[in-house]
């Protein structure tokens, strides 16, 4: 068995975003690793855009489960196409970036292809005899776990981050393998679905202004909803406020949460616990505002405010709205 | 309707998180494992999955609900909690010296629930707080064929469906799902009850029922082997704004991040 497949399930319509080319990127830094050919398999409907696309990014061949029933996600649906692909393609390694639904098929495909998953991997080793070792965070970022998935085929889930996106060179082109996709009887079935998100996304952001417990209240998340509007950015929050139910759970940044790596992090009344700094860890500049000099945040943030945020926040509101308005 | 929770025993990560942000963490001579002695509680996601199936009995079905884990008896603390929750059958596989490999879990966990018969709903926690990979209910899920569906947070029983209410990346999703189903369970189900008194004094009186791994005929196969876990550094340089109060402080940082060339 030989190559390394990057997995892109349902590509929006506009073009390969976020985890399909870091998949992309991922596989092509393992190939690199390894001497194994860069593949891909694309599963949707009316793919052909991805998988042209696939192509200039550098896969040699893309494997294509094309039909109707896989045009929204279905992790039944997704796990069978994906298995076809992997034994059309005979590889050793899928490699699959995150995205919405990765956890709901990933660790499935590594069960039932037999050789295991590892999701959240930041880093990839090799080892002496041309194999490799992944690396992936544990205990919500305290410590690093290192794990070798021996046995393929096997499967890597990817944490944003760790490959860049391949080029596009509209030179390239990869063959095309059709991959049959027959539907299954499907024993779970969407019945009512989150609006797709037609604004800007979180993981996007440039800005991202984020509150903790140290707002103290629920409606004090306005705050942060100023402040992150008065800057062009978005509002994120602590997993411990929406537990509270303080902000809904979309704008968890965390762990279980979103992953961001803005240019710009404020984060407002949040320790810093390692389940959250493994959502935004990575955020080019990042501000920790608390009333704790001794925080762990602090340990983090390139700026801090050793103060409070009820205090900081209608200040830096009041300053970034002059400034706005000219 | 029989309700399978399985459950894991970890060590309090909160604890793990202070010890590292301290520099007081360590992994022994082993290499797989802290040396640092630090409590073991219930995964926290698990707890919520056991409040997921006393909701089911609270919403007047006739559940039995057993709760599942495997390890060495340590677990039986664990098993107890579970059973003064509200459980009625505590089962541990006994699996004292397992190394911490998912699929090999879901292994064990689906030879016993194949072993316990007509199960129609299996309640994980959505991960556990060590590994925090989400990965051995999927494979549970693939292991006994059942339907499979992640991050939820409301479960409610319809005819022969499962309503559930998913806390997605984008929103509230909900699906329907067949059963047999493994669910797992997200935070936003929130807070989990506590044992009741009454619950507490019958745990003390139940001891775990115990299968070995030759009963359940558990078989060898390949997942992901740990290694080594290390501890890496945080880099830690920062700069803090002083000012005389927080509108001089607020000015100064803005300038700051204007010179970053990030606002």
């Amino acid at each position: 068995m030989s190559g390394i497949i990057a997995i892109i399930s349902q590509p929006p319509a506009e073009g390969l975003t976020g985890g399909d080319l870091e998949a992309l990127g991922g596989a092509a830094a393992l190939a690199a690793q390894t001497g194994e050919p860069v593949l891909a398999a694309v599963i949707g409907h009316s793919v052909s855009d991805a998988v042209a696309e696939a192509g200039e990014r550098g896969a040699e061949r893309v494997y294509v489960a094309d039909a109707e029933h896989l045009a929204a996600f279905s992790g039944d649906a997704v796990v069978d196409a994906a298995e076809s692909a992997v034994a059309a393609s005979e590889v050793s390694t899928v490699v699959i970036g995150r995205g919405t639904n990765t956890l709901e098929f990933a660790p499935r495909l590594g069960a039932r292809l037999g050789g295991g998953c590892v999701m959240g991997v930041t880093e990839v080793r090799p080892d002496a005899d041309g194999g490799f070792a992944v690396v992936a965070s544990v205990y919500g970022g305290s410590a690093r776990a290192v794990y070798r998935l021996a046995a393929t085929p096997r499967v890597i889930g990817l944490s944003p981050g760790l490959a860049p996106a391949p080029d596009r060179d509209a030179g390239r082109s990869a063959e095309v393998v059709a991959v049959d996709a027959p539907a299954s009887a499907e024993e779970r079935v969407v019945v009512d679905q989150p609006a797709e998100a037609t604004g800007p996304r979180l993981e996007e952001a440039n800005v991202v202004v984020s509150g903790g417990r140290g707002l103290q209240r629920g409606d004090n998340f306005a705050l942060i909803r100023e402040l992150a509007a008065n800057l062009g950015g978005m509002p994120g929050a602590s997993r411990a406020i929406v537990d509270e139910g303080w902000a809904p759970s979309e704008e968890q940044v965390g762990l279980t949460g979103k992953i961001v790596s803005p240019d710009l992090y404020v984060a407002a009344g949040i320790s810093g616990a390692s389940q959250h700094m493994m959502g935004c860890s990575t955020s080019r500049v990042l501000v920790g505002i608390n009333t704790d000099r001794d925080a762990p945040i602090f340990r983090y943030a390139r700026y801090g405010i050793n103060g409070d945020a009820l205090e900081v926040l209608p200040e830096l509101i009041r300053l970034t709205r002059e400034r706005a308005g000219g | 309707m029989h309700i399978v929770i399985c459950a894991k025993q970890v060590i309090d990560p909160d604890g793990v998180n202070s010890y590292a942000l301290w520099g007081q963490l360590e992994v022994d001579e082993s290499g797989r494992a802290f040396s640092t002695e630090l409590p073991l509680i219930i995964n926290a996601y698990d707890d919520q999955a056991i409040e997921a199936a006393l909701r089911l009995r609270d919403d007047g079905h006739d559940v039995t609900i057993t709760a599942l884990s495997a390890g060495g008896e340590d677990v039986n603390q664990l098993l107890r909690h579970c059973k003064a929750m509200g459980c009625d059958e505590i089962v541990r596989v006994d699996d004292p010296d397992g190394p911490p490999d998912a699929f090999r879990t879901a292994r064990l966990l689906a030879a016993a629930i194949r072993d316990l018969g007509d199960v129609d709903l299996v309640l994980c926690g959505r991960q556990s707080s060590d590994y925090d990979q989400g990965t051995t209910p999927a494979a549970l899920a693939e292991m006994l064929g059942y339907a499979y569906v992640t991050v939820a947070f409301d479960v409610r029983v319809e005819g022969e469906r499962l309503r559930i209410k998913r806390a997605t990346p984008l929103g509230e999703e909900q699906v329907l799902a067949s059963m047999p189903t493994v669910v797992t369970i997200s935070n936003e189900l929130g807070i989990p009850r506590y044992p009741t008194g009454r619950g507490m004094i019958a745990a003390r009186r139940h001891p775990a029922t115990v299968k070995t791994l030759e009963e359940l005929g558990v078989e060898d196969g390949d997942g992901a082997e740990l290694l080594e876990l290390y501890i890496h550094e945080v880099a830690g340089e920062c700069e803090f704004i002083e000012g005389d109060d927080p509108a001089a402080q607020a000015a100064a940082l803005l300038g700051k991040l204007e010179a970053e060339g990030v606002l």
